[in-house]
């Protein structure tokens, strides 16, 4: 019997289209779709070369500081390449700076100005370059000048301009001791893929409502028929939602399988975890949907779309519609989060991709056994008497 | 009128669906366009950096993180490990400065302290990392002649202060121009989703075959029944596009009241002709009532993925932009675009809009053509 | 013979409304049984006491002299249902849904294979194997209901509403597909509101109205429960009140009525009525187009005994 009731209702769950678009179909044509908006945004980020004017007047090509550095960072075959530079006349600036074409235009009078029309990250970039330049010039001066005064006193017979260049190489060969120890994991975008699999494993309980609904006498006619069968109700419902559950985790497989080796999403090195994560995930799911299934008296379709909805506002609050909503979230309102099965598994891969520890981990592991538990124990509780008091 | 009676009674029937959508519909928009500020808002020029002192805060320690204040957006964040982390990663700070225990000491005896930092790598982690290396190539610089703490300070200060002028030619008021825009693509996907769903539940149950048959054999000619229809769903559409309309209002604010408002608005209901047109298309072609949830959000989704509605256009790859040329959310979303950038509304500055505004018309009338061709078609059953 | 079924006292309350009230029967092996009452009389709300699906506030219900249990299977194997509404699954082919529900009860693949034949051969269905339900005209898919409900070979059936909404051939159809199931011995209780079908199907009729037996027994009895024995109808184009005044005095009269042009004679009981009343016609030189004598049927015993017919 339990065999028998298995091997239908997974003909059955695999026959329902909505289902399988729900479920199989759904997710992956939302993977498509992030992948083709998110794949650019990430690599857009970076620096990209700015294109600059700037106004060769004789006060520019007299700055060897300013020269210089424009020439080194606007060589085309340099790895440092920072801006494309066009030199020109005043009025040409003006007129590129109008259509666009250029970010802002350096005019070196008494002073250099920098001429923008926005106040955007290129021009703060392009400003800053000139800033640093004019800082080194007067740096280099303020070093030269203290050295000249410092050899003065023990030998008159100085010579300015090597101590000048001296001071040069000094400010060029200095190096600021940084380490950069981030973790190289981070791109953000994942979390959208990871949502998608959250996504995913809820809608998966679709199956288990349904599964479910077919089975009870008080949900459905082929409930009843199947109560008034010699056959176990605790027996017809664990294969039924035995049943769900595999029909879950192959789609889920496939889902897999399609963002690793089509999207390249990276899931992280740590495989036996992903696999308990997705397991229990899908479980969350299904206990979701069996309680749905119990403890709505209504017809399947509003389950469904109760599900749908629930499955939705909790992708939204993980991240799905812009992975910010799940920091805001997270940062100020985290027991949401910590309720949230959806946030729970995105969380999980989230700690999984970037955290060296698994501390996080566990801890969503954790909350999402309880979940199951939690959802399950009511469904019990709902369906353990096996007469009714009106059908 | 007996059409449009049936309509609402219809509309009137699947309420509970509809305000559920929207209600979700608001949510998102509402939600998106207030959180979405940070990420997408492009006109901050001073990155967002967290500094973790272990140092006691004084000398050049405290003159170090003065001048990293000055030139960016400090951010204070709990001292945990993993509320940290969590910032780095959603791009709450852009650059993390972690300033090593005795760093005043051991830079003063020139042991050279290292300073860890943790970086996003995007354009504003390098800004802060531009700062943070001049100062300490700076204080390098005079540490190898200065060795009194005082004086190298001073002259720190010195040669960081000098800036350069800055001249600014345009006055757009660019960051509110920013989130009308954003709220505007953001309604590409209420719109299209909106009326697909409402208007695609409505025909699939008039279109029901037994009342379709009653429909085809009753004397209202075949033209004038569709005709009617189109007005029915059309108003709508309009009181879908008016809430928005209001509801822009409220969430962007004054420059709505401007010409580049005005231009926004008028955008946005030639795409909501355009999306009704669609809806009729598609709810000609269901036949499945069921299949309705399911590709409302493809197309919806769809569209505004493709399209740039959630992610900014520039941001697409080049492939998808291509693709989306075909689709009228490219259109709109691109005219949503070109308005943030005009600063003068003339002749030659709004000819790319009327011509974006000819092309979602264009959509349109091809779209009606078609819906009206299969119904001609589909009128004989079976 | 022996009773399969025990009904005694039994009693079932929704939250205001009183289904099934104090309602005692038997049902004997090998009849038809037929449960007939208007619609909200309490039928379905009995059958699914019977099956062990629904609480009830008091009562007992014996099935094959065992207290009826959810658990009690050995009961459940030997029971066959055919629900009113159709319950089969939309993915599954006809044979899938049938091959389905007989597997919930055997578990031998090669018995279950030929019973599931013969269920397909006693609907009338082998045409229709591969198709799915949403394939099905109305009259093939309760068909298919009924065939998912007996294909098991169950030695008790219940047939709650088979016919509703079916055409006329399906109909005599699945009522010939119940007799045979009678004739291999096994024993049916029918609830329905058409009498018809109860006149032509059952042995015994239970009449139900408002959860209360109201009257039981064979058609025969049954039919002698009305007062009247027979009705005469007459289509007669022109008559007078003198006349009707003298078929009113005629032997045997209960009641007479002229609604042009029928006019109604209902007899109490006697022999010869019609052939009386037409020689009387031709004694008073009327003449007349046709005659036809009616038996009274199960709507005029429920009439006479309720007050109102039996359909709404």
């Amino acid at each position: 019997m339990f065999f028998h009731n298995f091997k239908y209702t997974f003909k059955v769950l695999f026959k329902n289209k909505m289902l399988i678009f729900w479920t199989f179909a759904f997710p992956i044509i939302l993977g498509t779709f992030f992948n083709m908006a998110f794949s650019d945004i990430e690599n857009s980020e970076k620096l990209d070369i700015i294109p600059i004017a700037i106004v060769s007047n004789e006060s520019f090509e007299s700055n060897p500081f300013l020269k210089e550095t424009f020439r080194y960072l606007s060589d085309e075959d340099s790895e440092t390449q920072l801006f494309s530079t066009k030199y020109t006349n005043e009025e040409e600036a003006k007129s590129l700076l109008e259509e666009g074409d250029i970010s802002g235009y350096l005019l070196v009078e008494d002073t250099s100005k920098v001429v923008v029309s926005t106040n955007g990250i290129n021009e703060t970039i392009f400003k800053s370059v000139v800033d640093e330049v004019n800082q080194n010039s007067q740096l280099i001066g303020a070093i030269a000048k203290e050295n000249i005064e410092k050899e003065l006193k023990n030998n008159p017979s100085i010579n300015p301009e090597a101590i000048y260049k001296n001071a040069i190489e000094l400010v060029q060969k200095e190096k600021a001791n940084i380490k950069n120890i981030s973790s190289s994991n981070l791109s953000y975008t994942m979390i959208e893929f990871y949502t998608l699999i959250a996504m995913a494993c809820l809608y998966g309980g679709i199956l288990g409502t349904v599964a479910i609904n077919q089975s009870l006498a008080n949900m459905s006619s082929t409930g009843k028929r199947v109560s008034v069968s010699p056959t176990k109700k605790r027996n017809i419902i664990f294969s039924s939602v035995l049943a769900g559950y595999l029909t879950q985790l192959i789609g889920l497989v496939l889902l897999f399988l399609y963002t690793i080796f089509v999207l390249k999403v990276d899931y992280g090195t740590h495989f036996p975890e992903i696999v308990v994560l997705s397991l229990l995930g899908s479980l969350a799911g299904l206990s979701l949907g069996i309680v749905v299934a119990c403890l709505i008296k209504s017809n399947e379709d509003l389950k469904v779309g109760i599900m749908i909805s629930v499955t939705m506002l909790g992708c939204f609050l993980s991240g799905m519609m812009g992975i910010t909503m799940k920091y805001i979230v997270d940062k100020n309102i985290p027991i949401v989060n910590k309720i949230n099965p959806v946030n729970m598994i995105t969380d999980g891969f989230y700690s999984l991709y970037y955290y060296d520890t698994f501390d996080r981990f566990y801890g969503n592991i954790i909350g999402l056994f309880l979940f199951s538990t939690l959802c399950i124990s009511i469904s019990i509780w709902s369906i353990r008497r096996q007469k009714y008091d009106s059908i | 009128m007996i059409v449009f009676k049936t309509f609402l009674k219809v509309v009137n029937k699947c309420k509970i669906p509809i305000i559920l959508y929207t209600v979700i519909l608001v949510f998102f928009s509402g939600f998106n366009t207030v959180t979405n500020d940070n990420s997408t808002s492009f006109v901050a020029t001073k990155p967002d950096i967290l500094i973790i002192n272990q140092d006691e805060e004084e000398g050049i320690t405290k003159n170090l993180i003065g001048y990293i204040e000055k030139n960016s957006n400090i951010k204070t964040i709990e001292n945990e490990k993993e509320k940290i982390e969590d910032a780095l990663f959603y791009r709450d700070v852009n650059y993390i400065i972690y300033i090593p225990k005795n760093f005043r000491k051991d830079y003063l005896e020139f042991k050279n302290p290292t300073i860890e930092i943790k970086s996003t790598g995007d354009y504003q982690a390098s800004l802060a990392e531009l700062l943070l290396e001049r100062y300490l190539k700076v204080a390098n610089s005079y540490h190898t002649i200065i060795e009194d703490e005082d004086a190298l300070l001073e002259k720190i200060d010195d040669t960081l202060e000098v800036e350069t002028k800055v001249e600014i030619t345009s006055k757009l008021d660019t960051s509110a121009l920013d989130k009308a825009t954003m709220y505007y693509n953001f309604t590409n996907y209420c719109i299209l989703a909106g009326s697909i769903y409402v208007i695609c539940l409505v025909l699939s149950t008039l279109k029901e075959e037994k009342i379709r048959k009653r429909t085809i054999v009753s004397s209202m000619s075949h033209k004038k029944h569709n005709r009617y229809l189109l007005y029915s769903n059309g108003l709508f559409a309009l009181v879908l596009w008016l809430f928005y309309v209001v509801l822009s209002f409220l969430v962007v604010g004054d420059i709505m009241f401007s010409m580049h408002g005005l231009f926004y608005i008028l955008n946005s209901f030639l795409f909501m002709v355009c999306a009704l047109t669609i809806a009729f298309l598609i709810g000609n072609f269901l036949i499945d009532k069921n299949a309705i949830n399911g590709l409302v959000n493809v197309i919806a989704l769809g569209s505004s993925f493709l399209c740039g509605a959630f992610v900014p256009p520039e941001y697409l790859p080049d492939t998808v932009l291509k693709i989306a040329h075909a689709l009228p959310s490219y259109w709109f979303i691109n005219t949503n675009q070109t308005i943030k950038e005009i600063e003068v509304f003339n002749v030659d500055s709004i000819r790319p809009i009327i011509i974006n505004f000819s092309i979602l018309l264009l959509f349109s009338i091809i779209f009606i053509l078609i819906t009206n061709w299969i119904s001609y078609r589909k009128r004989k059953i079976g | 013979m022996k009773k399969v079924i025990e009904v005694k006292n039994l009693t079932k309350e929704y939250k205001k409304l009183k289904a099934v009230d104090d309602l005692s029967f038997d049902v004997v092996g090998g009849e038809i049984l037929g449960l007939l009452g208007p619609n909200g009389s309490g039928k379905s709300t009995t059958i699914n006491c019977l099956l062990s699906l629904l609480n009830y506030q008091s009562g007992s219900i014996k099935i094959f002299g065992k207290e009826a249990t959810p658990d009690a299977y050995d009961i459940k194997r030997q029971i066959g249902v055919v629900f009113q509404d159709v319950a089969v699954f939309e993915e599954l082919t006809v044979y899938d849904n049938i091959n389905y529900f007989c597997g919930l009860y055997i578990k031998d693949k090669e018995t279950r294979k030929k019973y599931i034949e013969e269920a397909i051969e006693l609907v009338g269905l082998e045409e229709f194997k591969k198709f799915y339900p949403k394939e099905l005209s109305g009259g093939l898919l309760r068909r298919l209901n009924i065939a998912c409900g007996i294909a098991h070979k169950p030695k008790l059936i219940f047939l709650d509403e088979p016919t509703v909404a079916v055409d006329p051939q399906s109909r005599n159809n699945i009522l010939d597909g119940i007799k045979k199931l009678r004739d291999n011995g096994a024993t049916i209780v029918y609830t329905t509101h058409y009498m018809e079908e109860v006149e032509i199907l059952c042995d015994r009729v239970i009449i139900l109205d408002a959860g209360k037996v109201i009257a039981s027994g064979t058609i025969d009895e049954l039919k002698s429960l009305a007062k009247i024995e027979e009705k005469v109808s007459v289509e007669v184009l022109d008559l007078d009140e003198e006349y009707i005044e003298k078929v009113r005095k005629l032997k045997n009269v209960e009641l007479v009525s002229y609604n042009k042009p029928i006019l109604l004679v209902t007899y109490k009981k006697g022999k010869n009525n019609l052939v009386e009343l037409m020689e009387h016609l031709k004694k008073e030189k009327i003449s007349y187009n046709k005659i036809f004598s009616e038996r009274p049927t199960l709507n005029d015993v429920f009439l006479e005994l309720t007050g109102k017919g039996l359909r709404d």
